[in-house]
């Protein structure tokens, strides 16, 4: 039974190699329309390092974050917007495939239904970019910062990252998920969009209240944030523990409301 | 193969007025309605059977083959497919079956068809020996073998639905539900998908239910034939047997070699054409001798030729109910 399932495990990450190769190959058939996406992906990032520019300028410490440690968060930001952009178009077109009734050729294929449509198209103009600015940030921030660099934090730290990657995947598919029932959600969408850019800068400037939704409720602070207060010695135990458990239970919600939602699929006419 | 019960699938939707009031009206009221798209359908298919699914516009026929092959769920009824429910989506049942439909595509519209093909192989967990044995032999039997590592976006409507069937076949399915797979396409291109899916079928036992509204593609394939109008089954039987139900008449064209008297013609049979070179007669089957005894005694008659009534045309009795089920 173990074995089944490593190897069902192993075939999933063999498909998604193919996607990614084949995502690839496609984007670069359009060789200018790849590097103008770099290109607005890289101005985007330079916007978004000026916050960074002034803080440094400016000195000022946000509580007990040096400028140092809001480039770490900042980069952590960065990184995790491109792993998000990496596959957010395959979330931006679902409404249209079940307007259109186009996962009825997904849905006869014997993998997961929500791996293949939300998985299948990978942008890598959008990841390289936000990819290499931030690991040279948090690389950066995390020196200058002088925090520990042994086995264990840098464990620690990926480890919260891949927990921010399945909470960010499992938390912002959801809205989309209603368009099995609204079929229109470009409202609901635009506000988690909304709510991701919150993450723009360390949590600690937000009040404590606005704080402790968007850490609990709504977790999208735990996304960016948890990495770098783990690293920082900031997070209680109780904060470690959610830290694993808002991802995997944003997961099996996720999972239960697609499984629900795909009852109601009513493909279009043809 | 297939076992069809008592099948019935209902749709909702909602009522909408015409022009923007009643848009406003619909934001805080909706009357919701139902549609009936499949009706109470039954029916059978045995093993490495080939059957025609025909009717109208929006009679249900690819509602039922989304039905049969998993992609909606029935509201009521029942579904027997090779032994599997199809609404449960077992993979083990997926990799049973396959769909090809014409107004739809599953292959990578920026990468050669040879891409998807190594997808799908991955997909259904099809062996590297059996994957290059199948798309050597099916590309060569559809005449694509050049096209392989031709972008998709670059292959013609004809040579793209080819590779959409190639790609539907890679894992080999016992079951294939065609739904228009000729829609669209030229008369050499559909000719070549007829040949090929005779050969497939007759090879390789595979059971198929293709919908078309080309009757040359049902009459290609096909020795049975379903007719659905308005989501009921109107007919099962077989196709040359359609005609006789309509009271076995028969068309008698003739030819003369001078000018006729159109009043005339009509004191042999129907006359459905008339001109100044000859008439189209519709008469009964057993009156075609005495007839056409009648006609060439009394008329100049220079040529004549006796026919079935098209299988186009008693459809269409069958989609406009003049014809009852048997």
């Amino acid at each position: 039974m173990e074995v089944e399932k490593v190897k069902r495990i192993g075939r999933y990450f063999r498909l998604l190699g193919v996607f990614a190769k084949y995502s690839l190959m496609s984007a670069l058939e359009y060789r200018i329309n790849f590097i103008t996406g770099m290109t607005v992906e890289v101005g985007w990032m330079l916007i978004k390092l000026l916050y960074v520019a002034i803080i440094y300028k400016a000195g000022t410490n946000i509580g007990i974050l040096t400028p140092d440690h809001i480039l770490l968060f900042v980069g952590t930001y960065m990184l995790m917007t491109g792993f998000y952009m990496l596959y957010f178009g395959n979330f931006a077109s679902l409404p249209g495939m079940v307007q259109q009734g186009e996962l009825d050729l997904y849905i006869v294929k014997p993998v997961s239904l929500q791996f293949l449509v939300t998985l299948r198209r990978l942008d890598f103009a959008y990841l390289l970019p936000e990819l290499a600015a931030g690991v040279i940030m948090i690389v950066t921030g995390w020196r200058l910062a002088g925090l520990p660099a042994g086995i264990l934090p840098v464990a620690g730290f990926v480890f919260y990252l891949v927990c921010g990657c399945l909470l960010t995947y499992s938390l912002f598919l959801l809205p989309y998920i209603l368009s099995f029932w609204i079929v229109s959600v470009g409202g609901i969408s635009d506000i988690s969009n909304a709510l991701w850019d919150f993450n723009n800068m360390p949590s600690l400037i937000y009040g404590k209240w606005f704080r402790r939704i968007g850490t609990y409720i709504l977790p999208v602070f735990v996304i960016t944030n948890f990495p770098g207060l783990f690293l920082m010695g900031e997070l209680s135990p109780w904060a470690c523990v959610w830290g694993v458990g808002a991802p995997a239970l944003f997961f099996a919600l996720t999972r239960a409301f697609w499984k629900a939602s795909l009852k109601r699929y009513s493909s279009a006419s043809s | 193969m297939i076992t069809v019960e008592h099948l019935r699938k209902d749709f909702t939707y909602y009522r909408k007025m015409t022009g923007i009031k009643g848009s406003l009206h619909n934001l805080f009221h909706r009357e919701s309605l139902t549609k009936e798209a499949v009706r109470d359908i039954s029916f059978s298919v045995e093993k490495g059977e080939m059957i025609g699914f025909l009717g109208p516009n929006g009679a249900g026929k690819t509602t039922t083959l989304k039905l049969l092959s998993g992609i909606l769920y029935p509201t009521d009824g029942r579904i027997d497919v090779d032994g599997f429910l199809p609404w449960e989506r077992k993979n083990e049942f997926k990799r049973r079956i396959s769909i090809v439909m014409g107004q739809k595509n599953q292959l990578w519209w920026d990468l050669p068809a040879s891409d998807s093909f190594y997808l799908n192989k991955c997909i259904f967990g099809v062996d590297d020996g059996d994957y290059r044995d199948i798309v050597t032999e099916l590309s060569e039997l559809l005449d694509v073998k050049e096209l392989l590592n031709v972008q998709v976006r670059r292959l013609s409507l004809g040579e793209r639905m080819k590779m959409e069937i190639l790609a539907a076949l890679i894992h080999r399915p016992d079951i294939l539900f065609l739904d228009e797979p000729t829609i669209g396409l030229d008369i050499l291109s559909q000719k070549k998908i007829r040949e090929f899916l005779k050969i497939y079928n007759e090879q390789w036992k595979t059971t198929v239910i293709i919908t078309s509204h080309y009757m040359a593609d049902i009459e290609a394939l096909c020795d049975r034939a379903v007719i659905i109008n308005r989501g009921q089954l109107v007919y099962d039987g077989k196709l040359g047997e359609i005609n006789q139900l309509l009271g076995k008449r028969k068309l008698l064209s003739l030819k003369t070699s001078a000018t006729v008297d159109p009043q005339a013609w009509n004191a042999f049979g129907l006359a459905r054409e008339v001109s100044a070179a000859g008439a189209v007669l519709e008469i009964p089957q057993e009156k075609v001798k005495e007839t056409l005894t009648a006609i060439l005694a009394g008329l100049p008659v220079e040529d004549f030729t006796v026919t079935e009534i098209p299988l186009e045309e008693s459809i269409a009795r069958f989609y406009q109910k003049e014809v009852a089920m048997p």
